[in-house]
């Protein structure tokens, strides 16, 4: 018995000791998995078709936070939100606004009222049909202070839905918002001003409906399961629980545009170990999946590698009031002009991200002639380019104005990797191009970064922003005096007075003049070097050759399946 | 006994109160807020403190936080699941962590124990030398990093299971991350039973169970384990808590939606009620184990049990 008992205490052993060597290899074995990459995910296609499935398996990095349309405000979210739910508007695969649950609108000739009608065959799949009071009451629930709604302000400050903005502040009744239910299909939306992209907002998941009696009929627990949610988009719920790592969805059949639906279903896979999700994706386990700037070089030869843009702009705030040096527009002109923004994005992150030398960057809004905002990023070359003779120049002027030469400056940076890297390289180069300069870099926590920034507690800071939507506003909203995301408290009357002209003013109606405005506006904001722009965020993507159709957006949505095919 | 234990339990729930007030203000102290998004402005960040109660005295908040526990509400989330009250976000995930968990430590202190015994047995051969590398392997290398190896070799190369964790075979891929967790706890085990059971075998005790003719099996596991099981349960107690709970990295490494995966979303996006509530669980786990192992000890050493009656 004891032999027996050293056998097996053997055999683990060996086990083990094959175990730990294994893993002695693995790190250093990220080029052999790249190499078995192809054999690899050849035989899964053969798998797949012969199963037939045509299931998309699609990686998240983070759960979803949350369903209800109302409360959600992270782009997973909103995606899978999306997945289930029409809006009056969807996206189309260039990001314009096209008629979903809304077969038609009008828009009165002031530009304040718009009339949607609901399409007759849209229903929710407990059999009721879509009503305008759907829409109604959604709205209500986006503005009522009751709910905190982080995103309300795209119903008040950007919609601008009349009384919105009273209701946010408890000054009014959510009753007396400026949307009303006709009748069952009708729906009449009052702005206190004309909004020139008021349709593409249709499409934002704040602006989705709810079934006011579901809703009620769930009590607190609308959105958190299958059962407590409805579906009146391509896709229906079958699994899912608060923070799932895996939930799915299939094909709704009684969708009105169920025809052009070809997926059979969607199954969502949360994996948050990048290793695990390219390993999983070149298993065949995953149709498309999202990679870290390391797997880039690993895999940027692949057919099946995709750079996406997600619109981020990722710039460097100068705290503008606080700190007398960065007060001075010569430095900051300096600083800017010593960034080698191409440096930033090919030699560091890799990943396809997009040099940015404007205020708004490229590839989200499009003009009344249909034309990118930021297509032409050299138009402002003289005061935003890369060029150590002029930043230098700048930076003598800068060192006489203050009688001083030497400089320090602390630069608050999110503890994530990208940021990181990106922050160490800023240092280096305006340290190098710019002698006697010093920046100590202060990594923390992002919900910290983000707190010091609101607060003014900061010298420089490495931030990013978003678009909530398709227009350039969406940034230069930013600059004007008191914008709490305007973090380096910059004021300047001509600039607040354009942007005021373009929101709320008569340019509203005219969309060629507010166009060539935010121009204006935007060459301000640049002149001054009110920030550092830095570049524009892409996403590394693997999709498999399997699969087309996905359609991808920096904006809103960020990846829409109901168009997308998978072959087998 | 009875007065012991009593006062153990009693001592006990001081702690979980006293953890639970450290909890609050640690995470008070915790940089930023739930709510610092640069999408927030300052309006909105004010509706929703007071919405969640965050803008009242922090003492109001502990005492509201209690109360709501003795009811058995341990509040709702902020971020990681917006408004989910946490008790059925623990509800699912709890079982998950506790069998993976289960199933780890049951590994590890079997194939421990063997190594263990194995190697104070064959001391100074290479059964010895074998069981040593293996332990000080397992103990030196973190958990995560036979996560990756395993999952690639196992999952990746061979396909033999899964990489990632699924509801549909909750056995089969449970597997790999059972034994990257079970790695620590079997080296740890391996080391100690064997310095124990060397202790003990040389002892006098021993030699006169030898000399009294006791052999074999009946030598080893009645004579020898029993008496150096007790200093293994010390070690053991607290890694049983460490796994039931769940690896943090390990359950991130393999998407399972455990508890522990649930704390490292948590801690990162500020989710105060999810990060004390799991903190609190852990404790109470971890308070009662040691608790039962009190108790153990009194069942395998009679020992320890006469001289705390005798007290």
């Amino acid at each position: 018995m004891k032999n027996a008992k050293s056998l097996l205490a053997f055999g683990m052993a060996t086990a083990m000791a094959l175990a730990a060597t294994g893993c002695g290899g693995s790190a250093s074995s990220a080029s052999s998995a790249a190499e078995s990459t192809s054999s690899a995910s050849q035989a899964t296609e053969a798998e797949s078709a012969s199963a037939g499935s045509g299931t998309l398996n699609i990686m998240l990095e983070t759960p979803v936070e949350s369903l209800d349309p109302q409360l959600a405000t992270d782009g997973t979210s909103f995606e899978v939100i999306a997945d289930y739910t029409d809006g009056l508007m969807q996206m189309d695969a260039d990001g314009a606004a096209v008629p979903a649950c809304a077969e038609s609108y009008e828009v009165s000739e002031d530009g304040t009222t718009y009339t949607f009608h609901i399409r007759e065959d849209a229903v929710w799949s407990n059999g009721d049909p879509v009503t305008a009071n759907d829409f109604v009451f959604a709205w209500q629930r986006a503005v009522d202070p009751a709910n905190a709604s982080e995103y309300s302000y795209m119903l008040s400050d950007i919609g601008q839905i009349v009384n919105a903005a009273e209701i946010i502040a408890g000054e009014k009744d959510v009753s007396e918002l400026g949307v009303t239910a006709v009748d069952d299909k009708t729906l009449e939306v009052q702005l206190n001003v004309p909004v020139s992209y008021f349709l593409s907002l249709m499409y934002f998941p704040t602006y989705y409906p709810v079934n006011q009696a579901f809703f009620e009929s769930c009590g607190d627990t609308f959105a958190t399961s299958p059962e407590t949610t409805l579906s009146n988009g391509a896709f229906v719920l079958t699994s899912y629980e608060p923070a799932a790592t895996a939930f799915e969805l299939v094909k709704n059949e009684d969708y009105y545009d169920a025809d052009k639906v070809q997926l059979a279903g969607l199954n969502y896979q949360v994996i948050q170990d990048s290793q695990q999700a390219l390993m999983s994706y070149q298993n065949g386990d995953l149709d498309t999946t999202l990679l870290n700037g390391e797997q880039v070089d690993q895999v940027k030869d692949d057919p099946e590698f995709t750079s996406v843009g997600a619109g981020y702009l990722w710039y460097i705030s100068p705290n503008i009031k606080e700190v007398p040096e960065l007060a001075n527009l010569n430095l900051r002109l300096a600083m800017t002009f010593a960034l080698d923004r191409d440096s930033i994005c090919n030699d560091v992150l890799k990943d396809g991200c997009a040099p940015t030398y404007t205020a708004v960057p490229p590839e989200f809004a499009a003009g009344p002639d249909g034309s990118d905002f930021s297509a032409d990023q050299t138009m402002f070359a003289d005061a935003c380019a890369y060029d150590p003779d002029k930043a230098l120049e700048y930076y003598e002027a800068a060192k006489t104005e203050l009688s001083q030469d030497t400089f320090t400056f602390d630069m608050v940076v999110d503890a994530d990797d990208a940021p990181q890297k990106v922050a160490q390289v800023v240092k280096e180069q305006l340290e190098t191009t710019l002698p006697g300069m010093t920046i100590n870099l202060t990594i923390e926590p992002k919900k910290q970064r983000v707190e010091d920034m609101q607060n003014g507690n900061f010298q420089l800071g490495l931030t990013r922003w978003g678009p909530d939507y398709a227009d350039p506003m969406t940034y230069l909203g930013m600059w004007v005096t008191d914008n709490s995301n305007n973090y380096g408290v910059w004021s300047n009357a001509d600039y607040d007075a354009i942007i005021a002209e373009c929101t709320t003013g008569d340019l509203c109606t005219d969309p060629e003049g507010r166009w060539s405005a935010l121009y204006d506006a935007e060459k301000i904001v640049m002149d001054e070097a009110v920030i550092f722009p830095l570049y524009t965020q892409c996403n590394a993507e693997m999709v498999s050759s399997a699969v087309s159709g996905i359609e991808f957006h920096p904006v809103a949505l960020n990846r829409v399946y109901k168009n997308a095919v998978k072959a087998g | 006994m009875k007065k012991y234990t009593l006062k153990r339990i009693l001592t006990s729930l001081f702690t979980l109160l006293a953890i639970l007030l450290v909890l609050f203000i640690l995470m008070k102290l915790m940089p930023g807020s739930p709510f610092n998004d640069e999408k927030l402005s300052e309006e909105m960040r004010a509706a929703l403190y007071a919405k969640y109660g965050l803008d009242q005295p922090i003492v109001v908040q502990f005492f509201k936080y209690v109360g709501g526990m003795l009811r058995g509400d341990l509040g709702v989330s902020y971020n990681i699941s917006k408004n989910t009250p946490i008790s059925q976000l623990i509800q699912t995930r709890l079982p998950i962590s506790i069998r993976i968990g289960g199933m780890a430590v049951t590994l590890g202190a079997v194939v421990g124990l063997i190594l263990g015994i194995v190697a104070a047995l064959k001391r100074d051969t290479v059964w010895d030398t074998c069981a040593t590398i293996i332990s000080v392997i397992g103990v030196s290398v973190p958990s995560y990093v036979f996560a990756l190896g395993l999952s690639y070799f196992f999952g990746f190369k061979l396909k033999w299971f899964p990489m990632l964790f699924s509801a549909k075979a909750i056995t089969q891929s449970s597997v790999l991350p059972s034994i990257s967790l079970s790695m620590f706890t079997m080296a740890s085990i391996a080391r100690f039973t064997r310095s124990e059971m060397l202790e003990v075998l040389d002892s006098d005790y021993m030699l006169l169970a030898e000399s009294k003719g006791i052999s074999g099996a009946s030598l080893i596991f009645r004579h020898a384990l029993r008496n150096a099981l007790i200093p293994i349960i010390t070690v053991l107690a607290p890694l049983i808590v460490d796994l039931m709970t769940g690896s943090l990295v390990v359950e991130k490494i393999f998407a399972i939606p455990g508890v522990g995966s649930l704390l490292v979303n948590a801690i990162q996006s500020n989710d105060y009620n999810v990060v004390i509530s799991l903190s609190f669980i852990y404790s109470a786990m971890y308070i009662g184990i040691m608790l039962v192992v009190d108790i153990l000890y009194g069942i395998i050493d009679p020992r320890i049990r006469l001289a705390k009656e005798g007290n």
